[in-house]
This record gives C-alpha cells, structure tokens and sequence, in this order.
C-alpha cells in the first residue's frame, strides 16, 4: 500500500544524519517540562519559532497531564473505592494525555518535520527522559 | 530452582515478600473464620464489613506496590549517550528553584539521573523518584507507586489495630474458655498483629512524616536537604496532595507494550511518516540581511543573504574579511539570546582562563572563520542558507580550540545573544576572511582546514551555539580585555589591528590568533580601503594603541579580565621591553618572521623552527584535553610567556589555555579536536613560518604591499604588542611587529627575524597552532 508505509520503510528513504536529544528542564522540579531552547543543530533544518511552538505546546500538555485538578481528585477517589480495580476499565487522566500528546506529535511530524528531514520522537520511548530528534541526510543537497 | 542462561533465580528475595504475604493474609483469614462470626453476632455485623473493606483496601494497595512499576528509566539509546560517555563528567549541575542539585552520570543507564532519582542495585535500573527498595513487597519504590505503598502502610496500620483490638475484645469475652480454638486461634492472631504493630507503625509515622516534608526516604537518610532547603517541597498540603491525589503517571515500559500490541494486531494504525528528501530549509535570508549590516564596514557586503552560494565564488573573489564587524556586529544586535545558545556554550565552554580570556576576544571579534571560515562557509552555504550557522560552527571551533573562555563572560551573555540572532554575521566573517586568506596563500592551513571542517559542519553547527556566544564572549572578552591590557595586549592589538588596518594581527595573542591573525591580516588588507566600523570599543583603542591604552586598560574594571589584568599588564610590560630589545637586535632583519601571525601558519611561524614544527604536538594535546582551563595555570603560562615573547601571545594564550585542560567532553571537545586539528593541519602546512620549519611562505607578499600603511600603525600597535605574530605577512608583519616601528620589510625578513628571537626564546606551538615563544 503505497499510504501505508511503515516508519521502518519511511526512514530508509533517508538515511540517519545525526539526532538531537532535547533535555529536561528542571527549573521548577520535576515536573515533565522539555527545555525549549533551540538547538544549534537545527539551526538549518527548522526555523526557531516553529521549534519552540512545538515545544511549548509539548509542555503545556505535559503540565496539563500532571495537573491536579478535580478530575485527578475524582479518579483517585474512584480508584481507591474499587480496590483499583477500575484502572483496568477506564483511561486515567494522565494517559488520556499522553495519547493527546503522541497525536500531537505525529502530526508534527507529518506537517512540520518531516518535510524537514527530521522526526520526532515520542519522549514516552525514552522514559520522559528526553526529546529525540532524527535529522536525516538530505540527499538532494548531496546530489 | 532452574538457573535460567539470563537472570538467575534468586529465591531469597522472595523470602521477605512471601513472608508477608502469608502472614497478612493468613492472619486476616483466621481472623475472619474463628472471631468475626461471634463478634457479627453479639457486636454488629459491621464490624466484618468494616474489617473486610480495610483488608481490602491493604490487599489492593500491597499489589499495587508489589506489582507496579515504580518509574523505571529505561537505557538510554547509544545513540544518546555516545557523546557523554567518554568524556562526560560525572555530574551535572542544575538549577531547580535557585537551588543547586547535582546529577549524576549512571554508568549503566548511560545518562545523567533526573534529580531525585535514584539507581537501584536491586532492580538494577534507575528508578524515578527513588524512595526506597522495599523488600516487603519485592520492589522498588518509586513515583509510580510511592502513593500505594504509603496507603498500604497506613491501612496495614488500621487493620492491624482493627484486628488487635477486635480480638482483644473477643479474647476478654471468652477469658474462661483460653484453650478453646477459636480463643487461642484469636490470640496467635493478635499476638502476631502485636508484634508488627511496632514497626510497621514506627514506618508509618517515618513516611507521614516524609509526606509532609515532600522528602523521600533516601534523601532524608543520605542526609540531602539536611540544614538546607528541599527544592522540592510545596509545602505541607501541597506535598500530601501531590501524594494522594496525583495523577497516575503511566508506565512507559506498559504504553510501550500497549503500542507495540496496538501495532502488531493493526499495523495500519501504525503511523507513518514520510521523510524523503529534498528537504525545506528554513528561510535564511533576512538573517544574512542583518549581517551585512554589520560593521566592520569592511565587509558589509560580504554577507549577503541568499548567496552562501556566493561564498564560492569568493575564493576567486576578494572578500572583505568579515572580521572587525563581527564586533560591531554583536554590539549592534542585541537580540535575545537564545537560551540554547547560552546554554551550549555554557554547556560545552569551559572556564577559561583569565589570560585566555583576555586574548580571546580580540579574536572573537575576528571572524573566527579562520580556519574555516571561507571555505566552510562556501560548502555550507550550498547546501544550507543557514550559512551563518556554519560560522557559528566555525566559530565554535575558534573558540574550542582556544581553552574556553567564555564561561566567565556572563556579561557577555548578551552579545552572545545577538550573535546567535545573526549568526550570517558569522558567516560573512569567516567567508570573507577565507578568501582572504586564500588569496594570500599563507593561509593554506585556512583552507585544509576548511575542508577538514566541511564534513564537520555538522558538527560545527552544533557548536554554534556555543561558540556563538563565545566569540561574542570573546569580544566582550577582549573588550574587557583590552581595556585590561590595552594596545599591548592582544585582544587590545586585535581591536586595534582592525582599527587600523594594516596592523599587524600580532598584537592578537588570543588563542585565535592563528585563525585571527589570517583574519586580521586580511582584513586589514581590505580595511585599508574600508573604514573600520568597529565597535566603539575597539576603535578608540586602535587609536591609542600604543601604551596609553594599556593602561588605561588596565585600569578599567573587567569583568572576567580583570583578574588577570594586572597579570596582563606586568607581561604587557615586559613583552614591550623585550620588544624592544628584539627589535634593536633585529632591526636589519626580518622580524617579521616571528611576529607574522600568519593565520595558516600560525604554528610554525612564529616560533622557532623547532617550536614550529613541535606545536603540533603540544597543540594536539592541548586541544584535545578534556580538562577544562582553569584560570590559574593559563595565567601562571601567560606570565611566563608574556615575558617571553610578548608578540607570540596569542600562541603563548594559547599554550596556556590548552595547559589548562579542556573542558571534559562533549561539545568542546569535538571542538577542540576539531580546532587542533585544524591548528595541525595549519602546522602543517609550513607556509609562513618558512624560517622555522618549513619555508616561508611568501604567499602574503601580495597582501603584503598593502601592509606598509598598515604596518605604522601596527607598529605602533606592536609596540604594545610586542607579538608580531605571524610573520606570514611577510614584509608587512615584519615591520608591523617588534618594534612597533614602521618597518615594512616584506616577507622573508621572518626568517631572519626568528633565528634572532631563536636565541631568547623558544618558540612552542600552542592550541589552535599558535605559537607561543617563551623565552630561555
């Protein structure tokens, strides 16, 4: 199916040129944020403000997923009174989030990077530990 | 017990957990079978039910301690660690809420720890939000499951008084009849609730006390907040509620899973993404723009947006050396830094050494392209519009090779900033300063070098950032600097030798030298014609040169320089006499052979033959040394090389900053390898140290005739300087340096120039091939 290619098949097309690894910003704890500055890598692939966009955006839905508000109140009550049992039956809040957030990011990828020679990658992968980003080999440049 | 090839198996660890597994449920189910029934009948069948939900509330949350994942960290990708891991030091600093925590690199993870976690020898991996490795319940505990656990200990709590106090009312109601079943049964489960009640209550205050604080059990064992401040408390109420009534994170191990399933049962669900080039580039022009706008006033037009491709055609052509407007540049862009930008080059810089420091701005202001530059740029610009960014890189590599210096610029900070906003600025810089060295042919070493760095765009790129800021830094640096030393240090000469255009690039000293005496030879040749637009800052110290400026340098507060400045001075003044000496023994010959800060042949020019062809050595290590500088011993190196040769400076800065050490790994060290390399390749390629090494070149005879206008003012300027750096120049240099005495000798007067210095000095080829003399 010409639609349907697998990321697999997709990076063959280009070939890995380097990665940039967007890390944690700790300033205000533990919180999940991603530090916004712009790498000097990218500095080529992708304009400033649309990286920062993205990475703004990519936060807010990381503070969003661990906020506490009251639907974080209401799940865990329900959890506790069900000997969390409910877990096996209904999304939590979080994770509701989180697929929002890879949503996002696969359409990131699809409008904004991927043209670009470069891929994203869902921070989930790696632990919330960083930001993967794939830049790959411009072979029209080479050519 | 099978021994699996993998994992063996360990039943001991399962010892503690079974052991309470058995004894809970155990003594809940006799409980239930010999004392609830009478107790439902004679007291209220409530008590059953209360007793029932309790246990429970205990059983679901002991599974849940048990079974869930606390927050493991999974290994990180080779290719993610692949630059700390050799060279990464083994913390990392970070600020959270203006506090300092430290983090520490795992060796078996591969990454820096995220603060508050922790590596657990048990689960072998690193856990998020270490609290402790519970053998209770088999399992670490973590963020993920932290909330379980303490809700288990505080309803294991309740049970176990519920349990004790109904089997005491039990026991008390059926006193004569103690040897009957259900009585004894009753005792042996109050007995066994007694005897945990003391620890596991004792545990349970510990953490309701952990709670409330916002610590965890092994930060308050390791003693980590003790007498300070936990950054990451919220408070009382804010820490209990951020227990109980957080989210529950998910795992990433269990959404991995859950992808991997998603995808295996539908793989058109898989997403797919196409990445086929040719890729967009972001728009690069308007950036070019700014660059021309620069100031140099010597390139203005060098920069020109779109044409990186043009930057080809500059080795036909003459490019202005985009150095001195690099300043002006900085000054005049205030942009915004961006936060990366000071980050990698905080990140990647090291701290500097104060003579470093000094000599580096001169440098920074230079288009550091030395090396790189033009040529870099020329490939770079063909394939990106982000030319500027390649000059970032190329800066990068300036800056590396030099020990970082930038660290201590946090005043800087702001022209770094406006570096990276335009970093075309950078690009017109190095692209013209390529050209220029490509005319002049001594900068040979430019070119190999180029080539060298064009693969290593890439790379340079990511150093960008730090370097941008660096050699903004670097001009604050110099800035600061100069007015720390004045005309004759070289950072104050750098300044100057762009004022005044046909100055001899000796007065440099910085650690760019190499790059920037080719630079600010070049473009001196082109200034002559350009009115140098520098910064303010640099013109009026062009102007004094001389030893006015030095003094009044000195005096000036410096931020990072100032520590050194009054080091500086005492070289500044010793190499002016030394000079002076010199230049009377050499007056008839040519001088310029040391002092000809050639960029190309920065190495092997200055120094003696031997220095000339030994730099590199020396140079390699230095560069590549992972150790950062440190101030003191760049400073202890430029006292002792300052009195020896006050015109190698920059070699001699060199030498010290890369004495120093460099900064452990990462960006600078790339850098730095990179910059040695170059550095090498420069040694390499004898060109104009001719008398030392290799023949001279005379490849800047050409330029050289511009050089006599120039080379007053360089001699004046030299006579602060003292370093009559590359004798590449040829005549120019020559007379431009030592005496500060308008001596145009062009050309080979080097060679006659060093075998005099040869005698007092010795010449040692520095980081970034600059060439140190030092006097025996």
């Amino acid at each position: 199916m010409a639609e349907t290619h697998s990321l697999q098949d997709l990076r063959h097309q280009a070939a890995v040129a380097a990665k940039v690894f967007i890390q944690r910003d700790y300033t205000n704890g533990t919180l999940c944020q991603f530090q916004t500055k712009f790498p000097s890598e990218l500095e080529t692939k992708i304009d400033k403000q649309q990286f920062e966009e993205t990475m703004r955006t990519l936060n807010n839905l990381y503070a969003e997923a661990e906020k506490l508000g009251s639907q974080s109140y209401v799940e865990g009550c329900l959890a506790c009174l069900t000997a969390y049992t409910i877990f096996l039956c209904i999304e939590t809040h979080y994770e509701k989030v989180l697929k929002k957030i890879a949503k996002y990011i696969q359409e990131q990828n699809d409008k904004v990077y991927a043209p670009r020679g470069l891929l994203l990658t869902d921070p989930l992968e790696r632990g919330l530990r960083v930001i993967e980003i794939t830049i790959f080999e411009d072979r029209s440049l080479t050519q | 017990m099978p021994n699996s090839a993998g994992k063996r198996f360990k039943p001991t660890k399962y010892i503690p957990v079974s052991t309470a597994a058995t004894l809970l449920v155990g003594s809940t189910t006799l409980f239930f079978v010999f004392t609830c029934p009478w107790l439902a009948k004679v007291i209220s069948p409530a008590v059953p039910f209360y007793n029932g939900l309790v246990f429970l509330f205990v059983l679901a949350n002991f599974s849940m301690a048990t079974f869930m994942d606390p927050g493991v960290y999974p290994r990180a990708n080779e290719d993610e660690d692949k630059d700390d891991d050799f060279r990464a030091p083994l913390y990392k600093n970070v600020e959270i809420k203006g506090i300092q925590v430290r983090m520490k690199w795992c060796a078996t993870c591969h990454f820096y720890r995220p603060p508050r976690c922790s590596h657990c020898s048990v689960c072998d991996n690193c856990v998020e939000d270490f609290d402790h490795h519970c053998p209770w319940v088999n399992n670490c505990i973590g963020r993920r499951n932290y909330r379980y656990f303490f809700l288990f200990l505080l309803s294991l709590s309740a049970h176990m008084v519920g349990v004790f106090s109904f089997g005491l009312i039990f026991v008390l109601h059926h006193r004569e009849m103690l040897g009957a079943l259900h009585t004894t049964v009753t005792l042996v489960v109050m007995c066994v609730a007694g005897l945990f009640f003391i620890p596991v209550m004792g545990l349970t205050g510990f953490h309701m006390v952990l709670v409330a604080r916002g610590r965890t059990t092994n930060e308050q064992v390791t003693g980590k907040f003790r007498g300070g401040v936990n950054p990451f408390t919220k408070g009382c109420c804010g820490n209990v509620e951020y227990v109980l009534c957080s989210p529950l994170a998910p795992s990433p191990v269990v959404i991995l899973l859950c992808f991997l399933c998603r995808y295996v049962l539908d793989p058109k669900k898989k997403p797919h993404i196409k990445i086929q080039p040719p890729f967009i580039r972001p728009d690069t022009s308007e950036r070019h723009i700014t660059i021309k706008v620069s100031d140099n006033g010597i390139h203005g037009t060098i920069i020109h947006s779109k044409s990186k491709c043009s930057l080809d055609g500059l080795d036909g052509k003459e490019m202005q050396p985009p150095l001195p407007p690099k300043a002006d540049k900085y000054s005049q862009l205030k942009a915004p830094q961006t936060s990366s930008e000071e980050s990698s080059l905080s990140g990647r810089t090291h701290p500097s050494t104060p003579a470093m420091y000094r000599y580096r701005p001169s440098f920074g202001t230079m288009p550091k392209v030395h090396y790189h530059t033009a040529e870099e740029k020329i490939i770079m610009s063909e394939d990106r519009k982000t030319s500027a960014i390649l000059e970032e890189g190329v800066r990068g590599h300036d800056y590396r090779s030099e020990p970082n210096l930038d660290l201590p610029e946090y005043a800087n900070a702001p022209l770094h900033r406006t570096f990276q906003s335009s970093p075309f600025q950078l690009d017109s810089d190095p692209v013209a300063s390529r050209t220029l060295s490509l005319k002049q042919g001594p900068c040979r070493l430019e070119k190999g070098q180029l080539q060298a760095l064009g693969p290593q765009t890439a790379a340079s790129t990511s150093y960008k950032g730090a370097f941008s800021p660096n050699t903004l830094s670097n001009r604050n640096g110099s800035l600061s600097y100069d007015s720390l030393l004045n005309p004759s240090i070289s950072p104050a000469g750098a300044n100057e030798c762009r004022a005044h255009r046909g100055m001899p690039p000796m007065g440099f000293h910085s650690p760019y030298l190499p790059n920037k005496m080719c630079h600010i030879r070049e473009t001196e040749i082109h200034r002559q014609q350009a009115a140098p637009a520098y910064s303010p800052v640099v013109i009026p110290r062009g102007m004094g040169r001389q030893s006015p400026h030095p003094r009044d340098r000195d005096s000036s507060p410096v931020r990072y320089d100032n520590l050194s400045q009054t080091i500086m001075a005492s070289i500044q003044e010793r190499k002016e006499l030394e000079e002076r000496e010199k230049r009377k023994m050499m007056h008839g010959r040519s001088q310029t052979s040391i002092y000809t800060p050639d960029s190309a042949a920065f190495d092997g020019g200055y120094g003696l033959p031997t220095n000339a062809c030994y730099p590199e050595g020396p140079r390699g290590s230095f560069s590549r040394g992972p150790t950062p500088p440190t101030y003191g011993g760049s400073r202890d190196n430029l006292m002792g090389l300052g009195v020896m040769s006050y015109g190698q400076r920059t070699p001699v800065q060199r030498y010290a900053g890369s004495t120093l050490g460099r900064a452990p790994r990462t960006s600078s060290t790339s850098l730095h390898t990179d910059h040695s390399s170059t550095n090498s390749s420069q040694n390499r390629t004898p060109g104009p140290e001719g008398p030392y090494c290799s023949p001279v070149h005379q490849p800047h005879s050409p330029a050289m005739p511009r050089s006599p206008s120039y080379s007053h003012q360089k001699l004046s300027y030299i006579n602060t300087h003292e370093k009559t750096e590359s004798p590449r120049l040829g005549g120019q240099r020559e007379a431009v340096k030592v005496n500060g005495q308008m001596d145009c000798h062009m050309s080979t007067q080097n060679a006659s120039l060093s075998p005099g210095r040869h005698s007092n000095v010795k010449k040692v080829t520095g980081v970034g091939g600059t060439t140190y003399e030092i006097s025996v």
